[in-house]
């Protein structure tokens, strides 16, 4: 029999507080199309880069065609055939697509038209839109994804690695991405993605490998299970269904309200163009949309971390328009920004020191002139409690925490700081289904509490689970907001796409 | 004695051991016995009451450098001026000092002259850090060549307004004794100003890790995106931390004016600056650290002297000695990081009986 093109036998991985990875072994054949599959923090990843050289296993050996094989660097892994498409993608944004694709792979003088027309060649036949010459900076996302694949398939890589390639992505780009995927497969080549996103799998692997704490927990043919088993696999334990959304009364206070904000960025250009809309208390407002389309400015905004270039903004009755961050804070806005480990916390501190962020000015952590250190140490207990995050305790440093865990801590400070609104952006992108659950749950919470949430999410299920109306944005402008009950998936879509809807 | 810190103690004995190796290595270069040279060393630190109070001495303005520069690194901010603040507060210390003579109560004018140091080397400082927040300057830039102007400064005072009636030299005349710091250890030169340094030291200890303020200042120095989503001024810290480091080195300049020299000679303590950022990074920026690294270079600076004036052995070989001891204790971080995830693995091995 001929040997797979991979094999992973007995592979262990320790990091200095956890096993990353406790005897992986799995295969994947010429030609096959491979899920990983497994929460945040199960080990997926770690495997992966062991597999490109980015780690080095304690323990196992990696088999290339049936031959021992040691990588020790990306090198080692791209001379081998394999190429690995990274969240962060590795890209110069400040160079063209055809230098980053060539990165690495040339020395001496660069015939650039040379290289061009080979690139642009590799894109028609894969049926990539992309042009070798554009700056890497310039192109959205998803192109830079392309750019990404067009440098694998530049080195000639006959494996492919994708870790989370359609979380950046519209239902549309990933659908293309998927064809491109079976296609690249047909041609003999694997290709293994890591995701958390069943209906992926259901629509691409050939074989799924579940993953859960560090181990495999099993292998199956797609064709022989379904989304249950594999969700089942995954976390260990059913998921409770949500609690129903329709269930809270709405009242008649308005909270929040924006009237014609519009936002430009440091060079001019509109963010947002005369957003309207109010949301009232014990209400939920999805806004959906293909990131970038304006939803971290109207977070922004809204936070008092970008100034109004026009438009008038209200909470609960008071012009904030003109108010600094930390007034907002005070007033109780709370925010959960999307790049949680950028803007919403710091790595290199405790847990405890994390849970004070938005309220160090506050007098209630004070017992002057000190920190009143037992009562925030307190404090950051019982949301380790009431959120159950896991952690050694309140002193430990939350860069040791799992992405899940960190946004909880997250979400609990911005929970009780936004007494009157609480801003969640992209509030359960990167989490684990448990973890994404719990965050659910928490919006739902504080919506019967009445308290006004702006939810701000690229996942369509996430909004439609959630909202009490929703919004699209699609290039800094609001596309109609609609009551839950009367919008479906197809007019969403369309609107994300640019297609309004209003009006009609 | 837990297994870190026993590793920390460790790693920069083996640091100064190894430090002092490579030096000897040089010693022999010259054709000079490393030994009879390290025995001088050592025997010349601890030879008398005297020469071992001198440590401490000159610990004293390097624990207030170091600080000046440590204090701003927490804030992720570099502040490369030490020298010049020092010399500002040098300079008002002195003017002080001058103008008050004998006028008042000793102990009255020295709060007075300590006072307008602080304020000297506070101003000096807090302009770095005022163009850094408002027009975004580099403080790395502003900083270190604001030095040259304070040095200017008090080089073109030297010659006019505070120099010596004598107009002989570019010097002050004596401060009236009554402005001198206080000797503590009778026979020596130690003055208060140790004192003063160490307990500035551990105010500045609580003030980053058990203060509001000092809270904000690490959480600027760590995440600045965080810091501005959460509300936090970024651009007033910056003003204040600078303000805080001009004062810090600005004491230094009084301890050593007042403390030491009792006037103001024109170029004194020229490396004070950089040495200060040195013993800062050899501290990795612990205020408490600051204290102990300063004594350690304080004790290479008087017992290289000594060594130099008695052996003939060129005293800049002290200078290289504590470069490569900075080196290794550097060096000295990174393997110990490595033991600290090697030992945790092999615990994880262990406990998973792998």
């Amino acid at each position: 029999m001929d040997s797979p093109f991979l094999e992973i036998r007995g592979v262990t991985k320790l990091f200095s507080k956890v096993v990353a990875n406790r005897n992986v072994s799995f295969s994947v054949g010429k030609g096959e199309v491979v899920a990983l599959l497994g929460e945040n923090g199960a080990g997926k990843s770690t495997i992966m880069k062991i597999l490109y050289g980015l780690y080095r296993a304690d323990f196992g050996k990696i088999l290339i065609n049936g031959k021992e094989q040691r990588i020790e660097s990306p090198k080692d892994a791209m001379a081998l055939g394999i190429s690995m498409i990274q969240q962060a993608f590795s890209l110069v944004s400040a160079h063209s697509v055809a230098e980053n694709i060539v990165l690495g792979t040339v020395k001496g003088l660069l015939n650039r038209r040379a290289y061009e027309r080979k690139i642009r060649n590799l894109a028609v036949q894969y049926g990539f839109n992309v042009d070798p010459a554009a700056i890497v900076r310039d192109l959205p996302v998803g192109v830079q994804q392309k750019v990404e694949i067009l440098k694998a398939l530049f080195q000639n890589a006959s494996l492919l690695i994708m870790d989370e390639p359609t979380a950046v992505l519209t239902p549309q780009e990933a659908a293309n991405l998927m064809d491109f995927v079976r296609r690249y497969a047909a041609a003999g080549n694997s290709v293994i993605f890591i995701t958390h996103k069943l209906k992926e799998v259901m629509d691409c692997a050939d074989r799924i490998i579940i993953m859960r704490s560090g181990e495999v927990r099993g292998i199956l043919p797609r064709a022989g299970t379904d989304e249950k088993e594999l969700s089942l696999l995954m976390i260990g334990h059913e998921l409770p269904p949500l609690p129903d959304v329709s269930a809270g009364a709405l009242q008649a206070r308005e909270m929040l309200r924006l009237q014609g904000v519009s936002v430009r960025d440091r060079h001019g250009v509109f963010r947002l163009r005369d957003v309207s809309f109010s949301i009232q208390e014990g209400e939920i407002l999805g806004i959906a949309g293909v990131s970038g389309n304006g939803q971290q400015e109207l977070c922004e905004v809204v936070c008092g971390s970008r100034p109004l270039a026009s438009g008038r903004i209200w909470l609960d009755g008071r012009d904030i328009g003109s108010l600094g961050i930390r007034e907002r804070i005070e007033l109780g806005i709370g925010y959960v920004p999307a790049d949680r480990q950028r803007d919403g916390m710091v790595m290199e501190m405790t847990l405890a020191e994390n849970m004070i962020l938005k309220s160090s000015y506050s007098s209630k952590w004070q017992k002057r002139p000190f920190l009143d250190r037992s009562r925030i140490r307190h404090y950051a207990t019982s949301c380790i409690e009431a959120y159950s995050i896991r952690t050694p305790g309140p002193d430990a440093v939350v860069r040791g925490l799992s992405g899940g865990n960190q946004q909880k801590v997250i979400v609990a400070r911005e929970v009780d700081n936004g007494t009157r609104l609480i801003v969640f952006d992209q509030p359960t992108r990167g989490l684990d289904l448990g973890a994404i659950d719990y965050v659910h749950k928490t919006i739902l919470e504080e919506r019967g509490r009445g308290k006004c949430v702006l939810l701000v999410s690229t996942e369509l299920s996430e909004i439609f689970a959630l909202s009490d109306r929703v919004g699209v944005l699609y290039k800094g402008v609001l596309q109609g907001i609609v009551p839950k009950g009367e919008l479906t998936m197809e007019t969403i879509g369309l609107q994300m796409a640019g297609y309004s809807t209003s009006g009609r | 004695m837990s297994p870190r810190f026993r590793d920390m103690l460790l790693s920069i004995a083996v640091a100064v051991v190894l430090g002092l190796g490579a030096s000897a290595a040089l010693l022999l270069f010259l054709g000079r016995s490393p030994v009879t040279a390290y025995a001088l060393l050592a025997a010349s630190v601890i030879r008398d009451g005297y020469t071992f109070a001198d440590i401490f001495v000159k610990a004293t303005p390097l624990i207030l450098t170091g600080l000046a520069f440590a204090l701003t690194y927490k804030a992720n901010l570099f502040n490369i001026g030490a020298q010049g603040q020092f010399y500002m507060g040098a300079i008002a210390a002195t003017a002080a000092s001058l103008v008050l003579g004998n006028r008042l109560p000793g102990p009255l004018s020295l709060v007075i002259v300590f006072v307008a140091a602080v304020a000297a080397g506070g101003l000096w400082g807090s302009f770095v850090g005022f163009v850094k927040a408002k027009f975004g300057a580099n403080e790395f830039l502003v900083s270190m060549m604001s030095t040259y102007v304070a040095l200017a400064a008090m080089n073109y005072l030297l010659r006019t307004a505070l120099m010596e009636t004598k107009h002989e030299y570019p010097q002050t005349n004596p401060f009236a004794p009554g402005l001198w710091l206080p000797i503590f250890l009778r026979g020596t030169r130690l003055h208060a100003g140790f004192i003063l340094a160490v307990l500035i030291a551990l105010l500045i200890w609580l003030l980053l890790f058990r203060t509001a303020f000092g809270y904000r200042i690490r959480v600027v120095g760590h995440n600045s995106d965080a810091a501005r989503l959460a509300g936090i001024d970024s651009r007033g810290i910056t003003v204040t931390t600078f303000f805080l480091a001009g004062a810090l080195a600005a004491t230094a300049g009084f301890t050593e004016t007042n403390g030491v020299q009792h006037m103001l000679v024109q170029g004194f303590n020229p490396n004070i600056g950089a040495e200060g950022i040195g013993i800062a990074i050899l501290a990795n920026a612990n205020p408490v650290g600051v204290i102990f690294a300063s004594i350690l270079i304080g004790a290479l600076k008087v017992g290289g002297t000594i060594m130099g004036q008695t052996s003939g052995v060129p005293a800049s070989i002290i200078e290289i000695m504590e470069g490569f001891v900075m080196i290794f204790v550097i060096l000295s971080y990174f393997i110990r990081s490595g033991l600290e995830i090697r030992r945790s693995k092999k615990e994880l091995r262990r406990a998973q009986a792998l």
